[in-house]
């Protein structure tokens, strides 16, 4: 009862505040001044703070707000019961309004005359392909494939090392290893956290604009990403093999290689093949931002505006990405 | 001197769990010695704390008289080494060969680097051939695991741990996933065993009548404690009860 009480209090502070937020940045700088609001002073947050204790205190002590109605809805009133609903119905339509505003929203420009023009314009041009930029097109788009390659291939190794070092079952047995696992964890969730495109960035600024930059970024990807796929697996295997490996009074190593890498080998190529596939489809992307092969020649020729070479290049990665799909979801079949 | 000895040992899991409670018991060489009771009464945990998988909260395991109760590292693999051990659900690498699954038994006689590599000696591979006759299996070598019944894989995890060449056998309920007639094949090599080589074997099982035709004694556990030693033939229904408790059906047992 006494968690409950807190909750509310936390929720009703938390909804008046931000409700007071929304209501002077948004509402009152932005519709009623029609201007940007200024930076915030720490007068405003002390206002906000005690507009949200404000809320906190009604809901104690009249009882007609979201965080009363969460404690126990049953014994409101109906009056407080509506007052609380109008609470939430309030606060979805401000949230919508700002989201609104922020997004700077425009749904007229989507029919204006001359915007269709220009689209219709696009979509024609992407339709009547240039082939004559065929080959260079088609040398960029293996050059992709085989950054994809390169990153699959180098993130493997070590994938696989992190994916036994960073499985409880494998490590729990000794506070050393166990250290060793908990700090593993980490940073494979932080790298796997951070987006290839902004590792791309990272490593353009590190080693130049270029496909080397692109390849580092999805290979620092692939480690995260199969290391995480490969560590749950060894976590999800059979302990009774493992047991029946370690009494026969076999060395830590060969309890690894005998009772647990004949359960996983089958996963671990799936996952890999499955790695393959997406680095193709990211390889494509990751070209946007200055990491090489087909997505950096697709900038070239969308920066001089020469939307038909635009869309050969469309329409080419369009077929790679569908046929990688096919061929992988088969090998994958295949060994199942 | 008996080959096990266990003195007031107790078992208390991280969760808190009280699997064995000053449980003391002796196994003497060469004997066939039965463990019964309910599930959740500790049997599982009362073998794995003879072959050391399991350490003691509190207590001693003795082997031959030696304390074996807090060993690690090499000198534990080298003790779990001349222990072999079988389990209900096989526990068998199922896409290798029964051959390789044999092998693994010898793990613990081979330099770690000729294991990974998979180059077993010569000699090994002649055992294992030898083990697999022992259990009938000779003409199955080289059929991948996956194949065999369940029979066939239980006499694979006796030559396996056969493999181990050990002073004991622990057998946590062999028979429980078989069929009545493939329970009385599997509990027959381990029967011979027992006989031929003189290997001391502790089994847990589920039911009594099997008990009857094998063990030369039995051991009752009931919550983790040992509620009744003694020759199978002195269970009587009241000692049932007191096991297995008030509402159990002799009759599902036996
Ligand atoms: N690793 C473990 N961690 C926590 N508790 C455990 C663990 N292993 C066993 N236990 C608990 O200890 C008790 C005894 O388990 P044990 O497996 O020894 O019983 P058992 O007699 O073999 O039962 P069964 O016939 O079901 O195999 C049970 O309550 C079980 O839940
Ligand atoms: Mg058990």
């Amino acid at each position: 009862m006494k968690r409950w009480l807190w909750q509310a209090l936390l929720l009703d502070g938390v909804t008046g505040a931000y409700a007071a937020v929304l209501l002077h940045r948004i509402v009152w700088f932005h519709m009623v001044q029609g201007m940007e609001p200024p930076a915030i002073s720490p007068w405003e947050l002390v206002a906000y703070a005690l507009a949200g204790m404000l809320v906190a205190a009604l809901g104690f002590t009249v009882r007609c707000t979201l965080g009363a109605w969460m404690v126990d809805p049953h014994r409101l009133r109906p009056w407080q019961r509506q007052c609380a609903l109008h609470i939430g119905l309030g606060l979805l339509v401000l949230t919508v309004w700002t989201g609104w505003i922020v997004t700077k929203v425009a749904p007229l420009e989507l029919f204006s005359a001359e915007g269709l023009r220009s689209a219709g314009r696009l979509f024609g041009a992407l339709l009547t392909p240039e082939l004559s930029i065929l080959d260079r097109a088609l040398a960029a788009m293996v050059q992709t494939i085989y950054i994809a390659l390169m990153a699959t291939l180098v993130g493997l190794p070590p994938a696989l090392v992190l994916g036994f070092l960073a499985a409880r079952n494998v490590m729990r047995h000794h506070v050393a290893t166990f250290a060793v696992y908990g700090v593993l964890r980490v940073i494979i969730n932080f790298a796997r956290s951070v987006e290839p495109l902004i590792w791309a960035v990272i490593f353009s600024v590190w080693v130049g604009v270029g496909p080397f930059a692109g390849m580092l970024a999805m290979t620092v990807h692939t480690i995260a990403a199969l290391a995480k796929l490969y560590s749950e697996q060894v976590e999800s295997v059979d302990p009774g093999l493992l047991e029946a490996v370690e009494a026969t009074g076999a060395h830590p190593v060969q309890v690894v290689w005998f009772g647990i890498v004949p359960q996983v080998v089958l996963p671990f190529l799936a996952f890999t093949i499955y790695r393959w596939d997406t680095n193709v489809r990211m390889a494509t992307v990751i070209g946007l931002v200055g990491g090489g092969g087909i997505g950096t020649l697709l900038m070239q020729y969308q920066g001089l505006a020469q939307w038909h070479e635009v869309g050969l290049i469309v329409l080419l990665i369009a077929a790679v990405v569908w046929v990688m799909d096919y061929l992988s979801a088969r090998l994958r079949e295949m060994i199942a | 001197m008996a080959l096990f000895e266990l003195r007031e040992v107790t078992k208390v899991f991280p969760n808190g769990v009280v699997a064995l409670e000053r449980v003391s018991l002796r196994v003497e060489r060469g004997e066939f010695l039965a463990v019964i009771g309910l599930s959740g009464s500790g049997k599982s945990t009362l073998l794995r704390c003879l072959n050391r998988l399991v350490e003691p909260s509190a207590g001693q395991v003795l082997f031959e008289g030696a304390d074996v109760t807090h060993l690690r590292g090499r000198a534990l693999r080298q003790y779990r080494c001349g222990i072999g051990m079988i389990f209900q659900h096989f526990n068998l690498i199922e896409r290798r060969t029964v051959l390789e699954n044999v092998l693994v038994g010898s793990l613990g006689r081979v330099a770690v680097w000729r294991s990974l590599l998979g180059t077993f000696p010569e000699e090994l591979v002649e055992e294992a051939l030898r083990n697999l006759e022992v259990v009938g299996l000779a003409e199955k070598a080289f059929d991948r695991v996956r194949m065999l019944s369940g029979g066939q894989k239980q006499r694979v995890a006796i030559a396996r741990a056969l493999m181990q060449r050990p002073h004991a056998l622990l057998a946590d309920e062999p028979v429980a996933s078989l069929d009545p007639a493939t329970a009385h094949s599997v509990m027959r090599y381990l029967e011979e065993v027992n006989q031929r080589f003189g290997m001391t074997v502790v089994c847990s099982l589920h039911f009594l009548s099997l008990v009857r035709r094998y063990a030369r004694r039995v051991v009752a556990l009931r919550a983790g404690r040992v509620v009744f030693e003694g020759c199978p033939d002195e269970i009587t229904d009241e000692w049932f009860r007191h096991i297995y408790g008030e509402e159990a059906q002799e009759v599902e047992i036996r």
